[in-house]
């Protein structure tokens, strides 16, 4: 997997060609979660099922759940990777510097 | 805490459903910041996240410790949480309250204020109890569930 494919999951799943029907849902499931879960009816459910069996839809939630409580908590410490894209050990300055100061988000 | 249904509904993926119910047991039950402030803490989560199921469901554990209804909504729904609640506790509530409503004001001088009153290691026990709790939470809110019984059954 690639920077490019990770950026256009993230911010043009709907239209890209990169992604199957599955993934799509998967990803969108994941956007209205941490954005507007009020949306996440019985009807999406409906719509998970045709791509996924129940253990996955439990997978797939229970994984965005979990990413959605921790990165807020993590982001509220200030911490960033300890190593450079190319393998260096950075300090968190650095490394702050490399990855960013503002992580781009959703809601952004 | 939690009743049959959050383990049926995990025991679909039965790995993740040990995992994360040990986790979800450990970090309520165990560790060094008290019981009651937690179940406090864990309710007000849920009413956030919108989750009727975990929001309904009580600690057997804080009951016996006296945690009645009167305290878990003043301090659920009010960070001052009346008078009865000490400067540590109004901060854990604090914390709590902003990290999903306006984390940008979790800031280095909120953990500052935090360290008056709170170790390290409480500090990331409180914080990644109630990253977990809210993460679960927001996945049963989308189911839409409910408590099996009432409160007082």
């Amino acid at each position: 997997m690639q920077e490019d494919e990770i950026d256009e999951g993230i911010a043009n799943y709907r239209d890209s060609p990169r992604f199957s029907e599955a993934g799509k849902i998967a990803l969108r499931y994941s956007e209205l979660m941490a954005l507007n879960p009020g949306a996440i009816d019985a009807g999406f459910y409906e719509e998970l099922r045709r791509h996924y069996s129940e253990a996955e839809i439990v997978e797939l939630g229970t994984f965005i759940g979990f990413n959605i409580g921790y990165h807020t908590f993590f982001g509220s410490l200030k911490f960033y990777p300890m190593f450079s894209p190319d393998g260096r050990l950075v300090s968190q300055q650095e490394s702050e510097r490399l990855y960013g100061a503002v992580p781009a988000s959703l809601a952004g | 805490m939690p009743d049959a249904l959050f383990p049926r509904i995990l025991a679909r993926v039965p790995d993740y459903a040990k995992a994360l119910l040990r986790a979800m047991l450990l970090s309520h039950g165990e560790g060094n910041v008290d019981h009651k402030l937690k179940e406090i803490i864990r309710i007000r989560l849920a009413r956030t996240a919108g989750d009727r199921y975990f929001a309904g469901l009580r600690s057997a554990k804080a009951k016996q410790q006296g945690l009645d209804e009167r305290a878990i909504d003043a301090g659920a729904d009010d960070d001052d949480g009346g008078a009865h609640l000490s400067p540590a506790e109004r901060c854990a509530l604090r914390y709590a309250r902003l990290m999903y409503l306006d984390p940008s004001r979790v800031d280095a001088g909120f953990y500052a204020d935090m360290k008056q009153h709170y170790s390290e290691a409480q500090i990331m026990e409180l914080g990644a109890f109630i990253a977990f709790h809210y993460g679960m939470q927001v996945f049963m809110r989308t189911l839409d569930a409910v408590p099996l019984a009432t409160p007082n059954h």
